[in-house]
C-alpha cells in the first residue's frame, strides 16, 4: 500500500490507478479499523540465473545522443542482497537498419558497455545483438519521438492541500496513437518513480502529469518540502514497451486482492540459440524530455 | 428432442391414467404466528410414501386413493399436526402450525431433514438454511451475513477474507445465479465483500444448489442462491431491529386490508463514518439497504407479491473522489391455481446493478450499469403422488452499459467515450418431472432448452483472421490485434445467436428406512460473463454478453451421494463425491487492459475448468447442542490453450489452480442452548491458503529491482484458519412484555491469528531490499449487538 503515498497523478487520465488506487483507497480506509500489514519472511522458489540486458539509449531532446551505455548482468534469487552479478567480457553492438551504420560497444568490465560515438536517427529502426558465453541475443526497436515538457511548477494536493506536488505539461499529438514513460526522482531518492501513460482517452490534449508524496516512517519518506530537487524526464515509447513498463510498473509490488496475478515479464530480447532461456531486460531506443525543478 | 417431449408427454398421460380413483388433497401452510407461508414442509400420509413438501409459496398437493388416513403436518422448529381425514372427495385444507414449545432447543440447520421424505428425494447437492439459523453463527462485527455463512458448508470457498462473493464446487464468482425474491443480484456485496448486500431481518429463508441444479433455474453453471424475503406478518403489526458496531437496522411489518394481505419494510445503514472520523479520517464509507415486500390474497386460487430491493455503498474520499454502486430490483408475481393439481406463478421482475465513479480531481465521471427485464411464467402439476411435473418459460432482456467516461469540467482534458452499449435476449423453456418409479427409486429428470441472442444496435469490430488476439512469435506473448473494420448492426437486428439442451438427471434409491444413495447429473450455460482479471472481483468489474467473439460457458456435473439418517434423526450424515468441467471459460493474456476497453475479446482466450472434489457434512439437528462438521477435499483449476489465436496458450497452456482452489476445507459450527436465557455459538474455520504466485528471481531494470514471476497460482499463502465464538442473552423473559429484546456478544478470531489476506513483494525504497509483506484483515474483533422485537 505504499504504492498510494508516492505517486504520479496523471491529471487526465482513467488508466489502472482507477481500478488499483481506487481500491486501496477504499481497502485502506476500511482495514484503517482493524487491519495490520507487516514484512514477513518467506521462502520463495529460486531459478537458474538468466542474463538480463538493460539497453536504454535515450536521446536527450537538443542533444547529440552520441554517448549511450548498455548494462548486462545475471539474475539473482528474489531475496539475495548482494547487489547486482554483473557480466563482462560479451560483445555488444547495435545496427542502424536503415542506412546500416554499426555502433560497437566497449566493454568497461564492470557490466557496462559504452560508446561514444551513437548516432540516433528518428523513427529509424535499431537492432542489438549481444552475444555472451556463445549464445546471441538480438531485439530490434524503433527510435520514438516524444513532445517537449513545456512548463513545470509547483502546486498543492488536491485532496491533502498541505502537501507539495510538482507539474509538468506538455501537448500530446493529437494525429498519432502515443505511449510515454514518465519518471520522477528526487536528488536523495535511492529509487525513482516511474509510470506509464496512453492517450486513449486524451488523445491531443495538454497534458499535466504531477508527483507528490505523503510521509511514511516505515520507509523513512518525507512529504516534498522547499529545496528539494526533482529530476522529471518523459520518454516516448513504443506500444510493446508501453505494455511491458506498465506490467512491470504494477508488479512492483503485487499480491494484493485487486491486483491481477503476476506474470513472467517479456522483454524483446530473444535468445538466437536457445529460444527457451530468452533475456530479461528490455531493449529501447528513446527520445527524452527533461526538466529539472527546485521546490520553493 | 421433439421424440423425448413426446415420449415424456406418452408417460405422463399413462401417469395420469393410473390415477384415477383417486382424489386431492391441496393447500397452504402458513406459520400460526405471523401468516408466512412455510416453504419446504411436509406433508403426508402416515405409514404410506404419499406425501409432498410444499413450494416456495407454501403450496402442497397430495394425492391417494379413497379411504381414512392420518395426515402429518411437519416444519423444522414448529409443532407437527397430525389429524384425521377422510379421502373421498377432493379437497382443500390449509394448516396454520404452531411454533413448537421448545423453539429455542431447535433444530440448527434444516437441510431438509423435516422428515423421511429428504432421502427419498432426488435432489441432491442442496442447502436449506433458515434465517434463524444463520443468525446464530458468529461472524465478525456481528454483521449477521448470509453469504459468509454459507461458507460453512461443504463445497463454498471465496478468494480470501473480505473479497466479494463466494465460489461453489470449485466455480468462480460470477458463476452464482443470486435470486433474491427471483430477482438477479449481480453483486452480492456492499464494502467490497466485507458484508453481503441481504439483511436479515428481511429473509425468511435461503436455499443453495451446487449442484444438479433444477431445469426451472438456468443462467449459471455453478450454483444457484435462491434468498426469499419474508412475506410480513399479515396477523399483527410488529418492530424488529437491532444497534450493531457497523450498522442498525429497523424493520416493520404487519396486516394490510384485513389480514388479507402483508407488507414488510426493513432498512438497514451502515455508521462507519462515525468510527472513521473517530479515527481521524476524512474519507467517508457507507452503505444501507431497503427490502420492501407485499401480497394480498385476492382469493383462495390467487394472490399477488410485490417486492423491491435498493442497495447502495457510497465511498467518499475527501470530497474529490466518490463512488457509489448498488442492486436495485423489482417484482411483482401471481400466484394462480388453477385446480387442486395445477399450481402457477407469473412473475416479472426488473433488476440493475451500476457502478458510479465521479472523480474531480482527474475532471471526469464514469458510470456503467447492467439492467434486465425478466418475464416467467412457472408451473407445477401434481400429476399423482408417483409423478410430479414442473414446466414454464422464461425471457430476459438485457440493457449492457459497459461504461461512458464524461469530462465533469469545461476545462477538462478527458474526451467523452462511450464503451459499445450491448443488448440481448435470453430465454429458457423447460419441463421436468419427479417420478417416483418403485418405492426405493425415484427419479427427477428434465430438460432446459436455453437461448441467447445478442441484438443490435451495435458497431461489432472485425479482426483480420478473425483472431482479436494474436500470437507474437518472436517474443512469445499473447497481443491484443487492432480491428480492421466494423460491421454495424441496426436495431434489434440479431448479431449472434446460441442455443442449448439441458439435460438434467437425479436418481434417489432408497437402501433402508434411514439411508440412500443418488446419483445427478447435470448440463448448464451461463450467456453473461464477469469481465474480471483480479485476484478478487470488484464492484467495478462489468459483465460482458456472449457474442461473436465470446462463447456461453457450457458446463456438466456428475455427482454422487450418499444420505443418512441416525439415532431418530438426530443425527446425520450426508457425503457427496463431484466432478465438474466448464467449457469456454474465459481467461486473461498476461498484462490484460481491461478498464474502459471497448474490445474486450482483444484481452481474453476461451479456455476451461475443471473442479472435483469429496463433502461430508455430519450435522447433529436436535436437543441442547446442534451444529455441524464440513469437511471438503477438491481441486479447481483451469488452462486455456492458444486456440485460434496460436501459440501454447495462456500459462504455457498449462493447469493452473484458480484463486479459490481450497483443497481443504474444514468448518465446525456449534450452538449451545444453556438456560432460557443463555446461549452459545461458535465456529471454527480450517482452509489451505489461497493460491497466489510467488516471484522466483529477481534483476535490476531501470534501477528499480524486478520481480519475475513464473507459472500462474503455483504457491500458497499459509493456511487461514480461526475460532469464533459468541453469546446471546435474553433479559427478561416475560410472555406479557411486548418488547422482547437480546444481547448478542461475539468475539471474532479468538486467538488472534495474522491470517494473511494478501502477501504482496516489494522493494523496500529506503534501503533498496525486496520485502515481502502480509497484509492480516481481521486480528480478535469483539462485537456487540442488541436486537429487538415489538
Amino acid at each position: 500500500m505504499k504504492k498510494v503515498f508516492n505517486h504520479i497523478a496523471i491529471k487526465s487520465t482513467v488508466s489502472s490507478p482507477v481500478k488499483t488506487g481506487v481500491y486501496y483507497l477504499i481497502l485502506m480506509a476500511i482495514l484503517s479499523l482493524s487491519s495490520c500489514t507487516d514484512v514477513i519472511e518467506l521462502d520463495v522458489p529460486s531459478e537458474a540465473p538468466r542474463l538480463v540486458i538493460e539497453a536504454s539509449i535515450n536521446w536527450e531532446k537538443e542533444t547529440v545522443g552520441n554517448n549511450q551505455r548498455i548494462k548486462l548482468s545475471k539474475s539473482t534469487p528474489y531475496f539475495d542482497t548482494n547487489g547486482t552479478d554483473p557480466v563482462l567480457g560479451a560483445s555488444v553492438k547495435i545496427t542502424n537498419d536503415t542506412n546500416g551504420a554499426v555502433f560497437i560497444f566497449t566493454d568497461n568490465s564492470d557490466g557496462t558497455y559504452s560508446t561514444d560515438s551513437f548516432v540516433p536517427v528518428l523513427n529509424n529502426s535499431y537492432t542489438l545483438e549481444v552475444i555472451n558465453e556463445g549464445e546471441t541475443y538480438i531485439a530490434q526497436e524503433n527510435l520514438i519521438a516524444v513532445p517537449s515538457i513545456l512548463s513545470v511548477y509547483q502546486s498543492t494536493d488536491y485532496f491533502f492541500q498541505d502537501l507539495l506536488e510538482v507539474n509538468f505539461e506538455f501537448l500530446d499529438p493529437i494525429d498519432e496513437v502515443n505511449y510515454y514513460l514518465i519518471k520522477f526522482q528526487e536528488a536523495a531518492d535511492l529509487l525513482p518513480t516511474l509510470s506509464t501513460l496512453k492517450d486513449e482517452f486524451i488523445n491531443g490534449s495538454l497534458i499535466t502529469i504531477s508527483n507528490e508524496r505523503r510521509e511514511d516512517e516505515n520507509i523513512n519518506q518525507v512529504a516534498y518540502a522547499p529545496g528539494d530537487l526533482v529530476d522529471m524526464e518523459l520518454y516516448g515509447i513504443s506500444k510493446q514497451y508501453y505494455d511491458y513498463m506498465t506490467i512491470l510498473i504494477n508488479q512492483s509490488e503485487s499480491g494484493g486482492p485487486f491486483d491481477t496475478t503476476p506474470v513472467p515479464l517479456r522483454g524483446n530480447c530473444i535468445n538466437v540459440n536457445t529460444p527457451d532461456s530468452d533475456p530479461y531486460g528490455y531493449f529501447r531506443i528513446t527520445e527524452v524530455s527533461k526538466a529539472t525543478y527546485l521546490f520553493e | 428432442m421433439r421424440k423425448r417431449l413426446l415420449l415424456l408427454l406418452a408417460l405422463l398421460i399413462s401417469v395420469g391414467s393410473f390415477a384415477q380413483e383417486k382424489y386431492t388433497l391441496s393447500g397452504t401452510i402458513t406459520e400460526a404466528a405471523n401468516g408466512e407461508t412455510a416453504f419446504g414442509a411436509s406433508v403426508y400420509i402416515k405409514g404410506t410414501y404419499i406425501g409432498t413438501i410444499t413450494n416456495e409459496y407454501g403450496f402442497y398437493s397430495i394425492s391417494a386413493p379413497k379411504g381414512n388416513y392420518t395426515l402429518i403436518v411437519s416444519y423444522v422448529g414448529f409443532q407437527d399436526i397430525s389429524t384425521e381425514i377422510v379421502l373421498d372427495k377432493n379437497q382443500k385444507i390449509n394448516f396454520d402450525i404452531e411454533t413448537s414449545a421448545t423453539q429455542l432447543d431447535e433444530v440448527m440447520i434444516t437441510v431438509d431433514d423435516s422428515d423421511k421424505l429428504n432421502i427419498r428425494d432426488p435432489q441432491m447437492s442442496v442447502t436449506k438454511i433458515k434465517i434463524s439459523t444463520i443468525k446464530k453463527i458468529p461472524v465478525v462485527l456481528g454483521e449477521v451475513d448470509i453469504i459468509k455463512s454459507i461458507q460453512l458448508l461443504p463445497g463454498v470457498t471465496n478468494s480470501g477474507e473480505g473479497t466479494g462473493g463466494f465460489n461453489v464446487r470449485g466455480g468462480a464468482v460470477d458463476q452464482n445465479l443470486v435470486l433474491l425474491d427471483e430477482a438477479i443480484i449481480y453483486n452480492t456485496s456492499h464494502l467490497l465483500g466485507f458484508f453481503s448486500v441481504f439483511n436479515a431481518d428481511a429473509i425468511k429463508d435461503i436455499k443453495l444448489y451446487k449442484g444438479g441444479i433444477p431445469a426451472k433455474f438456468g443462467g449459471r453453471v455453478s450454483s444457484v442462491l435462491d434468498v426469499r424475503q419474508k412475506d410480513g406478518n399479515n396477523k399483527a403489526f410488529n418492530l424488529t431491529g437491532g444497534i450493531g458496531s457497523i450498522s442498525s437496522r429497523l424493520a416493520a411489518e404487519g396486516p394490510l386490508f384485513k389480514e388479507k394481505g402483508s407488507f414488510l419494510v426493513a432498512g438497514r445503514t451502515s455508521y462507519i463514518n462515525l468510527f472513521l472520523k473517530a479515527a481521524g479520517e476524512e474519507n467517508s464509507l457507507s452503505f444501507y439497504d431497503l427490502n420492501l415486500k407485499s401480497n394480498y390474497n385476492i382469493n383462495e386460487n390467487n394472490k399477488l407479491y410485490l417486492s423491491g430491493y435498493l442497495g447502495r455503498d457510497n465511498f467518499n474520499f475527501e470530497g474529490g473522489f466518490s463512488n457509489a454502486y448498488g442492486n436495485v430490483t423489482g417484482n411483482i408475481r401471481w400466484n394462480h391455481i388453477f385446480n387442486d393439481k395445477l399450481f402457477s406463478n407469473l412473475t416479472s421482475i426488473y433488476s440493475e446493478y451500476y457502478y458510479d465513479l465521479t472523480l474531480d480531481l482527474f475532471e471526469f465521471d464514469w458510470k456503467s450499469s447492467i439492467n434486465n427485464y425478466n418475464l416467467k411464467y412457472d408451473f407445477k402439476y401434481y400429476a399423482s403422488d408417483a409423478f410430479k411435473l414442473d414446466f414454464g418459460l422464461s425471457g430476459i432482456y438485457y440493457d449492457f452499459n459497459p461504461g461512458v467516461i464524461r469530462p465533469t469540467t469545461e476545462t477538462s482534458s478527458i474526451n467523452y467515450f462511450q464503451l459499445d452499449k450491448k443488448k440481448a435476449l435470453e430465454t429458457g423453456v423447460y419441463i421436468n418431472a419427479e417420478h417416483k418409479l418403485t418405492e426405493k427409486l425415484t427419479a427427477q429428470y428434465g430438460i432446459r432448452y436455453s437461448t441467447f441472442l445478442r441484438l443490435g444496435s451495435q458497431a461489432v469490430a472485425n479482426y483480420e483472421n478473425n483472431q482479436p488476439v494474436v500470437y507474437n512469435e518472436t517474443l512469445g506473448i499473447y497481443e491484443p490485434s487492432t480491428p480492421i473494420s466494423e460491421t454495424n448492426y441496426a436495431a434489434n437486428k440479431k448479431i449472434e445467436s446460441f442455443a442449448n439442451f439441458e439435460p438434467r438427471v437425479s436418481f434417489s434409491y432408497q437402501l433402508n428406512n434411514s439411508s440412500s444413495v443418488k446419483a445427478g447429473y447435470a448440463r448448464t450455460s451461463q450467456y453473461i460473463h464477469l469481465i474480471s482479471n483480479t485476484t478478487s472481483v470488484t464492484p467495478l468489474d462489468v459483465w460482458a454478453p456472449s457474442g461473436p467473439y465470446i462463447k456461453p460457458q457450457l458446463s456438466d456435473q456428475y455427482a454422487l451421494g450418499y444420505f443418512r439418517n441416525f439415532k431418530n434423526r438426530n443425527y446425520s450424515l450426508e457425503v457427496e463425491a463431484y466432478y465438474k468441467t466448464v467449457a469456454n471459460r474465459i481467461d486473461y493474456i498476461d498484462g490484460s487492459d481491461l478498464i474502459g476497453q471497448n474490445n474486450i475479446e482483444t484481452q481474453i482466450l476461451n479456455g476451461e475448468s475443471l473442479s472435483y472434489g469429496l463433502e461430508v457434512l455430519f450435522k447433529k439437528s436436535l436437543g441442547d447442542f446442534t451444529g455441524w462438521i464440513a469437511y471438503t477435499i477438491s481441486k479447481s483449476s483451469q488452462r486455456t490453450p492458444g486456440g485460434t489465436a496460436g501459440g501454447p496458450g495462456i500459462n504455457n497452456g498449462d493447469w493452473y489452480n484458480t484463486y479459490w482452489d481450497r483443497p481443504h476445507d474444514l468448518s465446525i459450527v456449534g450452538s449451545y442452548q444453556l438456560t432460557d436465557k443463555w446461549s452459545f455459538g461458535t465456529a471454527f474455520i480450517f482452509q489451505t491458503g489461497r493460491p497466489v504466485t510467488y516471484p522466483n528471481g529477481q534483476y535490476v531494470y531501470e534501477e528499480l529491482s524486478v520481480a519475475n514471476f513464473s507459472e500462474r497460482n503455483a504457491n500458497r499463502l499459509p493456511s487461514y484458519n480461526r475460532l469464533d465464538i459468541s453469546a446471546t442473552y435474553v433479559p427478561n423473559k416475560k410472555p406479557e412484555n411486548r418488547w422482547k429484546g437480546e444481547w448478542v456478544f461475539g468475539i471474532y478470531n479468538v486467538y488472534n491469528r495474522k491470517n494473511a489476506a494478501a502477501i504482496s513483494f516489494g522493494q523496500n525504497r529506503e534501503t533498496g531490499a525486496n520485502e515481502a509483506s502480509r497484509t492480516a484483515i481481521f486480528g480478535i474483533v469483539p462485537s456487540v449487538t442488541y436486537n429487538f422485537k415489538f
